[in-house]
């Protein structure tokens, strides 16, 4: 092969002249120069621009100290919303549920985390109210927010009215009118992990059935 | 010479081996893994924040709890967890996630001879379950000195009984 500069991601490491894995997975190549190994955990690795779900911990003077399910506790600054000043600081309790952008993450420290995109407007982030929310591994939050749109949410959004907001780091929160819509719908989709796309048709079709 | 084991092995022939990984519901990650009768549970819990007040915080730390399957744990126990520990150090990746600590905690289900090397198995493939980076995937066995002199691999527990050196 003639000299080529590849990139490395996650799951892949160099040791000199020899690139060894480091994780059990599928290996990806995104041309021109990208490889990396994809693979599916129930514990999340901290990466930049990934949404994710956290809980808020702990209040600190300039940080709010949030759990994402990775090796170190996430800091939330207390600033990081949109039109945020001294003055308007969110009153976050602990167990407060927030859908947040990862802005920093490197390994040896704490990642740092945003409420806003990166224009600086809302965009939906900030803390998620009422609705259920459960931990699922991350392969099935990539499998749900890929494109074409994951079968399950398909075949659920054409009968049924509710919120979903996934988390790559593992976490899924969904809200709807009734508690049943609630329930099936979070039952179909900690079900779906390992069914191919139509398997997963036919599962949504059968509970719909039941439902209605 | 033929040898002749209760079992009608040969003496280089290993029992029937059997792994199942993702079996427990609330550890990162898990393993069970049997060698003919002798079956051990591996849970793999992180990495979590904070090492302990001796070890370095540059790098990484492994926390081993042995379980035995009746009885308190004892000096054999702890002899064990740090023979795992020491091999579990060499083969993760210790660097990737400073100042963590990783805790493996195995449950011995049942205890038919070569107890040790089926334990460094069941970890490595909780390890792997977890997805803790790992530098290469650790593999064991036993092997006894029978009293007629031939070396046998796998022992039984009845084996290992009548064994002159494990």
């Amino acid at each position: 092969m003639p000299n080529q500069t590849i990139k490395l991601g996650g799951g892949l490491r160099q040791d000199a002249d020899v690139i060894t894995v480091m994780k059990a997975g599928r290996l990806r190549f995104l041309k021109p120069n990208k490889y990396w190994v994809e693979s599916s955990q129930k514990r999340y690795v901290p990466r930049v621009d990934d949404n994710v779900l956290g809980i808020v911990v702990d209040t600190k003077a300039d940080n709010f100290l949030v759990d994402i399910k990775g090796p170190a506790i996430a800091f939330l600054p207390v600033l990081a919303f949109e039109g945020g000043t001294r003055r308007n600081i969110p009153k976050f309790e602990a167990g407060t549920l927030v859908y947040v952008r990862v802005v920093k993450a490197n390994p040896g420290t704490n990642p740092e985390l945003s409420c806003t995109d990166a224009s600086g407007k809302a965009a939906e982030f900030g803390p998620l109210k009422d609705g259920f929310m459960f931990e699922c591994s991350t392969g099935l939050s990539r499998m749900m927010l890929s494109s074409p749109t994951c079968p399950v949410l398909e075949e659920f959004g054409k009968k049924l009215s509710f919120e979903v907001a996934v988390g790559l780091n593992g976490r899924v929160w969904v809200n709807a009118a009734s508690p049943a819509t609630v329930i099936v719908v979070s039952n179909a989709i900690m079900k779906s992990e390992s069914l191919s796309s139509t398997q997963q048709r036919i599962m949504a079709r059968k509970l719909l059935e039941k439902v209605q | 010479m033929e040898i002749d084991r209760i079992d009608g092995r040969s003496p280089n022939q290993l029992r029937p081996l059997a792994c199942s990984r993702g079996i427990l519901n609330r550890a990162h990650g898990s393993a069970s893994w049997s060698q003919g009768d002798t079956k051990v549970l591996a849970a793999v819990y992180g990495p979590k924040a904070g090492t302990k007040k001796n070890e370095n915080p540059e790098r990484a730390c492994i926390e081993v709890i042995w379980k035995p399957k009746t009885g308190q744990s004892g000096k054999q126990e702890k002899e064990y967890e740090m023979i795992l520990k020491r091999t579990l150090q060499s083969i993760c990746i210790l660097t990737i996630n400073p100042n963590t600590t990783t805790s493996i905690i195995i449950q011995v289900v049942q205890d038919d001879g070569s107890l040790l090397p089926c334990a460094i198995n069941a970890a490595c493939a909780a390890l792997v379950d977890a997805g803790i980076p790992l530098k290469h995937l650790a593999v064991s066995i036993c092997c006894c000195l029978a009293s007629s002199g031939y070396v046998i691999l796998d022992p039984t527990k009845q084996e290992e009984e009548v064994s002159v050196f494990l």
